[in-house]
């Protein structure tokens, strides 16, 4: 998270210095992806909410299902996110175009490397759920992973605003 | 016990839709017209307390020590305040 942070004042202050730059780059986002991936992540945060709740109820079956509800929200997100990188790629931008896309690219790719990463905790976790490994007396694990999806929504709920929004 | 779930889980889900809410509103905010600084500052507002909705419900932490919330509410003001910065210091 302080990594994020550092990125995220980082690239307000690189953005004072070149105003109009950042601006312009900023138009070629799409704001409707930012937006459908800002909903398909709280949405599988709320997901994760509903899976905790369900294991400390001694529900294995149900937080399973709410948490693969959330995985897969997590690869709604991933390959939206791959379509932006590719049709970047593709118009031939790079780190190296400007300030703008370092910023850009280096914080959505750091950010989307973290989604992998809960999907993978996701994963583990589910997979113990189904073999009972969880229950209302031990879901420490469950809470531990769900936190991490949280920080990653939460970390998102920045970024949004911060590369797609404020002009 | 079981009340205590429904009861809990129904807030989760209002919380959601006010997540909801608050996205759409800070991707339309522009429609408002209003100029860009002020405009900053309201997406600013409602990043903060969308992310103090995660942590705090989402996460759990409003039933932790005081501590913990102190220290998501301060890693965002800190971040936050310093976004507000920049763009403060661009616009002159």
């Amino acid at each position: 998270m302080l990594a994020f942070g550092v990125l995220f004042v980082a690239y307000a202050f690189a953005r004072a210095d070149d105003v109009e730059l950042f601006n312009q780059s900023q138009l070629t986002l799409s704001r409707t992806s930012g937006l459908i991936n800002t909903l398909v992540l709280i949405t599988s945060s709320y997901f994760v909410v509903r899976g905790v709740s369900a294991i400390k109820q001694g529900l294995s079956d149900k937080c399973a299902h709410w948490l693969i509800g959330a995985f897969l929200l997590g690869g709604v997100f991933v390959g939206i996110k791959i379509a932006e990188f590719s049709a970047k790629f593709a118009a031939d931008i790079t780190m190296s175009t400007n300030n703008f896309y370092m910023f850009y690219l280096s914080l959505t790719f750091f950010h989307f490397m973290h989604v992998l990463m809960g999907m993978v905790i996701l994963t583990f976790i589910i997979l113990k759920v189904r073999r009972g490994g969880y229950g209302p007396q031990d879901y420490v694990g469950v809470e531990t992973g769900a936190s991490f999806w949280h920080m990653v929504d939460f970390l998102w709920i920045i970024l949004f605003p911060l590369v797609y929004i404020i002009r | 016990m079981h009340n205590i779930h429904r009861v809990s889980n129904l807030f989760s889900t209002v919380i959601w839709l006010i997540l909801v809410v608050l996205t759409v509103a800070t991707y339309s905010i522009d429609l408002l017209g209003m100029s860009r600084k002020l405009t900053m500052l309201m997406i600013l507002a409602i990043t903060l307390l969308k992310s103090q909705m995660v942590a705090n419900f989402f996460m759990g932490l409003s039933k932790t020590k005081t501590l913990w919330r102190g220290i998501m509410l301060g890693y965002f003001l800190i971040v936050g305040g310093l976004i507000a910065l920049a763009y403060f210091h661009a616009s002159h």
